[in-house]
C-alpha cells in the first residue's frame, strides 16, 4: 500500500516523531511504500537542519533523512507554518532578507494544498500529533 | 471500519470522549503514547462500550514499566501489529 | 437554523480546539479552505471545546492577533457549507445553535460516526 505521515509534534517536545519514525521504518519493512512525510503545526520543527541533540539520543534529523535517502520519501513541510516559527529555505532566506536559512534538502517547503494531494492520493494517511 | 488513533490518557484528558462519540459500532481504537494510560486494569472502564476493540501499543506500555498492569480485555500489539491495523482499517483518525 | 448539509464528501475536517489559545483552530481552517480552493467537498465537524469557534462576538487578541472569526466568514466563498456542530458540547457551554456565528447542523449520537464514514479523508485539529 502508499502510505503518507502527518507529523505535527515537535522533535524532543513530544513523543510525536519517535512514533511517527518507528511507525515508518515498520511500515517500510513490511513491503509498504512510504510515499512522503508531511510537516505540519509545531511537526515543522523536525526541519531544522542545525538541530543538535546530545549524542546519546536518538537524531531525528539524521532519521528522516535516512528515511528519504533509502526509501525516497518526501519530506514535505508546510511552508506557512514554517515561515512563521523561523523555518526557512535559502531561497525564502533571501526573500525575506535573512541572513541564513535553516530549512535544506531533502526537506522542502511546500504548499497545504500537497496534503491535501497527499490525502487523496495515498491509501492510509496517519496523523502523528503531538 | 476506522482505526481511531488516540495518545492521550483519560486521567487528564477528555480527548478520549470525543473519540469514542465518533467511533461507529465495528471502528477500533489503538491506545498510544501516553493514551496506553487507559489501558490500565484501573482506567479501562473509560472504554467499557469498545470492549474487545480497544488495542494498546506494547512498546509504549513497557517504555512506561505498565505492560504488567495492561487489563486483560486489552489487545496489545506490538508496532508491526500497529501497521497491520492501519492495513485493515478503510482509515485512521488520529485524537490529542 | 438547521441546514440541511450531506454527511458526504472528500474531506472532514473536525476541530476540537477553541480560538486564540493555540494555532489548531487556524491551521485546522487554513487546511479546509486549500481543499476546498483544490475543488474538494469539505464538511467541518465542530467537536468538544472546538465548538467556541462559532461563538458571536470574537474578537482580536491585544497584540492584534486575528482570531479565526474572520476566516469562518469566508468560508461560504470557498462552498464549504456543510458545518456540522456537535450537540453535546453546545449544551456543556450553554450555547444555542440559533446563538452561533455560522449556521451549523446538529451532529448527535451516530451523525459523528456517519460523518467519518462518508469522508474519503478525516483530519482532526
Amino acid at each position: 500500500m502508499r502510505y503518507a505521515l502527518l507529523v505535527e509534534g515537535a522533535p524532543y517536545s513530544s513523543q510525536a516523531s519517535h512514533s511517527a519514525l518507528r511507525f515508518a521504518t515498520t511500515l517500510v519493512a513490511r513491503g509498504h511504500q512510504l510515499v512522503s512525510v508531511f510537516f505540519y503545526h509545531d511537526g515543522v520543527y523536525n526541519a531544522a537542519r542545525l538541530a543538535a541533540p546530545p549524542q546519546d539520543e536518538p537524531h531525528l534529523y539524521d532519521a528522516w533523512r535516512s528515511l528519504h535517502a533509502e526509501h525516497g520519501t518526501e519530506l514535505q513541510v508546510c511552508i506557512a507554518a514554517a515561515l512563521r516559527r523561523g523555518l526557512l529555505d535559502e531561497r525564502e532566506a533571501e526573500r525575506h532578507g535573512k541572513s541564513g536559512h535553516s530549512v535544506e534538502p531533502p526537506f522542502e517547503l511546500t504548499g497545504l494544498g500537497q496534503l491535501i494531494d497527499l490525502g487523496q492520493g495515498v491509501d492510509r494517511l496517519v496523523t502523528f500529533a503531538p | 471500519m476506522i482505526l481511531h488513533i488516540l495518545n492521550r490518557p483519560p486521567s487528564s484528558s477528555l480527548a478520549y470522549r470525543d473519540a469514542l462519540a465518533a467511533m461507529a459500532g465495528n471502528d477500533r481504537l489503538l491506545l498510544i503514547e501516553d493514551g496506553v494510560m487507559g489501558a490500565l486494569t484501573s482506567q479501562v472502564r473509560h472504554f467499557q462500550e469498545i470492549e474487545g476493540r480497544l488495542f494498546a501499543l506494547r512498546e509504549d506500555l513497557s517504555a512506561r514499566g505498565l505492560e504488567g498492569q495492561c487489563d486483560a480485555s486489552v489487545l496489545v500489539v506490538d508496532v508491526d501489529g500497529f501497521v497491520s491495523l492501519t492495513e485493515e482499517a478503510d482509515k485512521t483518525v488520529s485524537w490529542f | 437554523m438547521a441546514i440541511s448539509s450531506p454527511s458526504t464528501g472528500d474531506l472532514l475536517v473536525i476541530l476540537r480546539h477553541p480560538p486564540h489559545g493555540s494555532s489548531w483552530l487556524r491551521e485546522g481552517l487554513d487546511a479546509a479552505l486549500v481543499a476546498a480552493a483544490f475543488g474538494q467537498s469539505v464538511s467541518l465537524l465542530f467537536q468538544g471545546d472546538g465548538v467556541l469557534a462559532l461563538a458571536k462576538g470574537q474578537q482580536t487578541g491585544p497584540l492584534g492577533q486575528k482570531g479565526t472569526a474572520a476566516t469562518l466568514d469566508m468560508l461560504s466563498m470557498y462552498d464549504i457549507d456543510s458545518l456540522h456542530v456537535e450537540e453535546t458540547a453546545l449544551e456543556r457551554f450553554g450555547l444555542e445553535a440559533k446563538q452561533l456565528q455560522l449556521p451549523a447542523r446538529i451532529a448527535d449520537g451516530d451523525s459523528i460516526s456517519h460523518l467519518l464514514a462518508g469522508h474519503r479523508l478525516v483530519l482532526t485539529f
